[in-house]
């Protein structure tokens, strides 16, 4: 039997955007990974094209707060949450 | 007299890539299962709708669960734990018996969620049922880890379909026995746990 390997997200997420540069799934997830190596901004930017895209995409009107809240914009933060309960299934 | 309006929760699927949690989803939901991998990417939200006993009223009630389906990847886990475990009602622990870490990676899952969402009940499948289980896995090490942390939990195969309806029938009631007194949703789709 082979090792198991883990599969490699940003991998994953780089072929999935090549298929279709709108693939919602994707574009979230490129979102979270830009956030995770420290690039936030470039998150947002990610992540508001995810909500241009499906605004009710699960989750990503929260994760817009978090990552407003880690760039100390707590009012664009505040107001990312308001939507959140606004449209959350 | 009219019906009774349905209970609507959140319940999340958490444990780490490949251990078969879309799989359990779509046996539970659709009664379907494919060999194929397609990791999730973000999440996907199924809506179950169930009858379960009403451990507080007489009857059967009617739930919709609204079920998380949250992709493995423990890097990206605690960024975005306010996105996805935000007023989840219960989690599903899952592991793979074929993989030994899958089970002690359990307890990162949990604590992450509970972070965010409280001390919520907890249930754990333990997934591929149908597989050899990891050699590994000393004799009654499974049973002790679930006890030591006092999560109920049962063997599952989303290939097979044993375990799964009982695994979401117990965790539901759990949660049921669980509840405060019921307020009304305000989204007029059946009262929901106060946040
Ligand atoms: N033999 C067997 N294979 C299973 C079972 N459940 C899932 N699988 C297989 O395991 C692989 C992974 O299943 P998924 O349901 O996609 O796993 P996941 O936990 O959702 O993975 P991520 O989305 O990456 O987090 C797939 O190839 C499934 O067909 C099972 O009960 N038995
Ligand atoms: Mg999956």
């Amino acid at each position: 039997m082979t090792a198991f390997v883990q599969p490699d997200t940003a991998v994953i997420v780089r072929q999935r955007l090549l298929e279709n540069a709108e693939d919602v799934d994707a574009l979230f997830v490129l979102a979270a990974l830009h956030a995770h190596d420290g690039l936030v901004a470039e998150g947002i930017t990610v992540l508001d094209r995810v909500l241009r895209l499906d605004p009710a995409y699960p989750g990503a009107w929260r994760f817009k707060a978090t990552l407003h809240r880690m760039r100390g914009e707590n009012e664009a933060g505040q107001s990312a949450w308001d939507r959140a309960e606004d449209v959350e299934p | 007299m009219s019906a009774p309006a349905p209970i609507r929760l959140k319940l999340c699927m958490a444990g780490e890539a490949t251990v078969g949690k879309t799989s359990l989803i779509r046996r539970s939901v659709l009664d379907e299962y494919d060999d194929r991998y397609i990791a999730t990417l973000g999440t996907k939200i199924t809506k179950k709708v169930m009858s379960v006993q009403d451990p507080k009223g007489a009857g059967p009630a009617t739930v919709h669960a609204i079920l998380w389906d949250i992709m493995g990847t423990p890097t990206l886990r605690d960024l975005l734990k306010e996105a996805y475990y935000h007023g989840a009602e219960g989690i599903f622990a899952v592991a793979d018996q074929t993989r030994k870490e899958t089970l002690a990676a359990l307890d990162a899952w949990a604590r992450s969620i509970r972070s965010v969402a409280g001390d919520i009940p907890t249930f754990g499948l333990v997934n591929k049922k149908d597989l050899d289980p990891d050699p590994q896995f000393a004799a009654g090490e499974i049973e002790a880890f679930f006890e030591k942390r006092g999560w109920p939990w049962l063997y599952t195969s989303a290939k097979t379909g044993v375990g799964v309806e009982e695994g979401f029938r117990r965790l539901t009631e759990t949660i049921l026995a669980d509840r405060p007194i019921l307020k009304p949703d305000a989204s007029g789709d059946g009262p929901r746990r106060p946040s």
